[in-house]
């Protein structure tokens, strides 16, 4: 498997260091509009993703990672919010694994917002930040040489002469 | 040249795999290091009820139950009638012969009040009021609501309420004879607030299998509750043998749904019950 060169912090743009940064704090934002249901950033990021990707394998990778490294806090608060509700409209017990899978769900989420403060700061300095298991897919996705971006496909703008 | 280019692919695909493995069992690992990391918080934070319970020695809880039989006395007025008290005697004789073992030296009392309500104190110390037992139809229901109440001393939530209000140093200052105020309202807290409902269902639960021990039918426990709620009855809201809709429903049905083992039959009381009621 054969990837695409890094790109060095001097050869990425401003635009580019603005954009892959945005992939991290758009979603202090949504989490914020989204809480307590926290499908709203993940929506967020997916969008996000989708407007963004093409931008740049720089700028595709670090949404890419925002937008993977979201969804098992979004599960897991999404889980929270469920068993929460079921337990208030059921009059169930609030177990002490209740309790423990909440403060599981808070400190997840806290090292989530941790680690998405630290990325932001590197993409905004044009560097790599690898998350655990979604940093390397994403590295792969962004920056695998694919049949199309082989040396030798036809260039579709060209000079006037 | 190509199977060299293959060979290096294939190292550096399977090197791809096994780390991004690596990352997901260290994620994994995280995950539930930090569900670990609650799970002691919320240990550590509010210990169990059996914990809790446990810091109470059943001498400690004894000499409580007579500071609390003392005040009981001088506050509500008891039932002194043969016919009552012979009823009681044969109904909890018969539950307390069906208990295997019990650190309790159980005393039952019949305190005449217009409230339907049954409650215990420390030490194997139950009060029925003489109008629940006006309510109940049979004496089995009566039954049924003092085998609940026994299971909630037997369990000894008694006392892990009494530990969650207080301070172990607290409880041995009411010991040592401190401020009868405190006492008071540690009384007061006894009586009016009702256990969680784990513990409800636990004495429940409890109740049911000393009920079918003792030859009595369970499904009493659940007729009792019924009757409660079907007649709409002006009961005290802190009667703690129910609990707030729809979970009380729950318990019912599951008093309902106890399966008592082959060939039980239940044996009645030779109790003159009419009169019992008259006499209260």
């Amino acid at each position: 498997m054969e990837f695409h060169p890094l790109p060095q912090p001097h050869e990425i743009t401003e635009r580019e260091k603005e954009d892959a940064m945005g992939a991290y704090l758009m979603m202090f934002a949504a989490v914020a509009i989204g809480l307590p249901l926290p499908i709203i950033n993940l929506i967020a990021a997916i969008i996000y993703y989708f407007v963004n990707r093409k931008k740049s394998r720089f700028i595709h990778f670090h949404c890419l990672q925002a937008l993977l490294s979201n969804i098992p806090t979004t599960l897991i608060n999404w889980g929270l919010v469920i068993w929460a509700v079921r337990n208030f409209i059921g009059h169930h017990e609030w177990t002490e694994t209740f309790w423990a899978y909440a403060i599981f769900a808070g400190l997840a989420t806290f090292l989530y917002f941790i680690v998405s403060l630290i990325a932001a700061y590197k993409a905004r300095h044009g560097k790599m930040y690898y998350f655990l298991l979604f940093g390397k897919i994403s590295y792969e996705a962004a920056y695998r040489v694919r049949p199309n971006d082989e040396p030798g496909t036809e260039p579709v703008n060209k000079p006037p002469f | 040249m190509s199977l060299e280019r293959n060979l290096l692919i294939n190292l550096l695909f399977k090197n791809m795999r096994s780390s991004t493995l690596r990352d997901l069992i260290i994620l994994l690992a995280i995950g539930g290091g930090l569900f670990a990391g609650g799970y002691f918080l919320v240990k550590e934070l509010g210990k169990s009820d059996l914990e809790l319970s446990y810091e109470v020695s059943y001498e400690q809880e004894e000499k409580l139950g007579d500071l609390f039989k003392d005040m009981i006395w001088d506050e509500f007025p008891t039932v002194k009638d043969n016919a009552a008290d012979s009823a009681l005697k044969q109904i909890t004789d018969r539950l307390i012969q069906a208990l295997d073992t019990t650190h309790y030296r159980y005393e039952f009392t019949i305190i005449k009040n217009e409230q339907i309500n049954a409650f215990t104190i420390p030490g194997g110390n139950i009060y029925v009021f003489s109008e629940l037992m006006k309510v109940a139809e049979t004496p089995e229901e009566v039954a049924a609501v003092l085998a609940h109440e026994i299971g909630h001393a037997e369990k000894r939530h008694v006392v892990t309420k009494l530990m969650q209000e207080l301070s172990m140093t607290a409880i041995i200052g009411v010991l040592s004879g401190g401020d009868p105020g405190v006492l008071t309202e540690v009384l007061k807290n006894i009586i009016g607030n009702s256990f969680s409902r784990s513990q409800e269902e636990e004495a429940d639960k409890f109740a049911l299998e000393l009920l079918e021990k003792a030859g009595i039918s369970p499904k009493n426990l659940a007729r009792f509750f019924e009757r409660l709620n079907e007649k709409d009855l002006d009961y005290d809201e802190n009667l703690e043998i129910l609990m707030t809709h729809p979970h009380n429903d729950k318990r019912i049905d599951q008093a309902r749904r106890y399966k008592v083992k082959n060939g039980f039959e239940p044996k009645p009381f030779n109790i003159d019950w009419e009169k019992v009621q008259e006499s209260l």
